[in-house]
């Protein structure tokens, strides 16, 4: 039915079922499954069809995240670790200014919540800036390759 | 050296690593100021990377040798980031963001040492380099715009009513800077290094369990592919902590934006 070089990636999960479905009219064992109609036969295909493109599409994403390799790890760990910092940095200080103004003016626990809560605010105020700045850095670095890209002849 | 090493004793113990030891007790003033081996490490990374710089520019020469070449690679790497990074006025910086680097660089690196003393997993220290950061920060952003400094803390284009709100996030999320920046050193150091240590550990444990001690280097090659990814974290978090300087900083030259 269909060549099997067609569909270099998603061969084998695809022609095992295809083997299944065709053997099924040599054996005739099962009179219920009977031979697929053209219709639900071409409808398959372009369902394989898809499927290979999908996959092809995935390995090559893969491939080009692979090739950053561990620099690629360590910078995404640095971008982890910088995230959560600059979040609860933020509701530390918030809650600490809180904290002190309660001692200062008596209102226990009213201003720590409040600051609590604005500090909060200004975690994520510091995680979408640092968002923005690194993105303008893998941004540069990468030239807006994000790693979707087929890796062409030049490569 | 040998005093101020905590390691080598053969005992499994993570934390061991961190203590501080006085090697030289002195009081002054009634604190108590003695020569630890942080103190001794800090010492060894101003002298190495100081010596390095130095004997790598003895000649001076128009084409480099190898050393100078190194020398010249780390120069323009600072020099890139910060006129990128806070433009060209802040280059008058640049002694003092290269010089946080060449240390913390330092620090790091020396710390993968076996046995050697890591500087940058106390707090403290990585506390006080942030504070130096966020003073000269202040300092720096006063003298030049005076109190158009202010104008950082109170965005433009913010209708009057949330404008309180918004200012009081600004001032938190600019105080939280200082604890981000020395929380992050600190804490990839200390994580880092505990790691080791404990795959460390577990090489030692599993020799003394007989038949088992067959799997001991398991946990062996998982220490030196931590150390490799442990060398990447070193110089990723020196730079991270420069580059966040030179922001920082640019939001000192040009609080506009």
């Amino acid at each position: 039915m269909v060549p099997r070089g067609r569909y270099p990636l998603g061969s084998v999960p695809l022609s095992v079922k295809e083997r299944a479905s065709m053997s099924d009219p040599e054996q005739d064992r099962k009179p219920g499954r009977a031979e697929l109609s053209p219709d639900e036969r071409a409808a398959f295909e372009r369902r394989v069809d898809q499927l290979g493109d999908k996959l092809k599409r995935a390995e090559a994403q893969h491939d080009t995240g692979r090739q950053g390799g561990d620099a690629l790890q360590g910078r995404g760990m640095a971008y982890g670790f910088r995230m959560s910092s600059e979040l609860v940095g933020a509701i530390v200080v918030g809650g600490l200014i809180g904290y002190a103004l309660d001692l200062w003016l008596g209102t226990k626990p009213w201003l720590f919540l409040v600051f609590f809560v604005l500090g909060f605010a200004a975690g994520i105020l510091n995680i979408l800036r640092a968002y923005r700045q690194m993105q303008g850095e893998i941004t540069a670095r990468t030239g807006g390759n994000l790693g979707k890209s087929v890796p062409d002849d030049d490569d | 050296m040998a005093a101020g090493s905590a390691q080598g004793t053969g005992m499994p113990d993570p934390i061991h690593q961190f203590e501080i030891h006085r090697i030289i007790p002195l009081k002054l003033f009634g604190y108590d100021v003695s020569f630890t081996n942080s103190a001794l490490f800090m010492l060894v990374a101003v002298v190495l990377s100081a010596g390095m710089l130095i004997y790598a520019m003895r000649d001076g020469s128009l084409v480099p040798r190898r050393l100078q070449s190194t020398a010249e690679i780390g120069y323009e790497f600072i020099a890139n980031m910060v006129r990128d990074a806070a433009g060209e006025q802040a280059m008058k910086y640049f002694p003092l963001i290269f010089t946080i680097f060449a240390f913390v660089f330092t620090c790091n690196m020396l710390g993968i040492i076996p046995g050697a003393f890591t500087v940058t997993s106390h707090i403290i220290v990585t506390a006080a380099l942030a504070a130096l950061v966020f003073v000269t920060v202040l300092i720096v952003g006063f003298a030049k715009n005076g109190v158009h400094f202010l104008k950082l803390f109170v965005p433009s284009g913010v209708p009057i009513y949330i404008l309180p709100l918004v200012t009081a996030i600004e001032i938190i999320s600019f105080l939280s800077r200082p604890i981000s920046h020395s929380v992050r050193l600190f804490a990839n150091m200390l994580a880092g290094h505990i790691t080791l240590k404990v795959f460390g550990g577990f090489v030692i444990m599993l020799l003394g369990t007989g038949s088992f001690a067959a799997l001991a280097p398991l946990p062996l090659i998982g220490a030196v592919a931590l150390t490799a990814l442990e060398v990447l974290v070193a110089f990723l978090q020196a730079y991270v902590f420069t580059m966040l300087t030179c922001m920082y900083l640019n939001d000192a030259l040009h609080p506009g934006h």
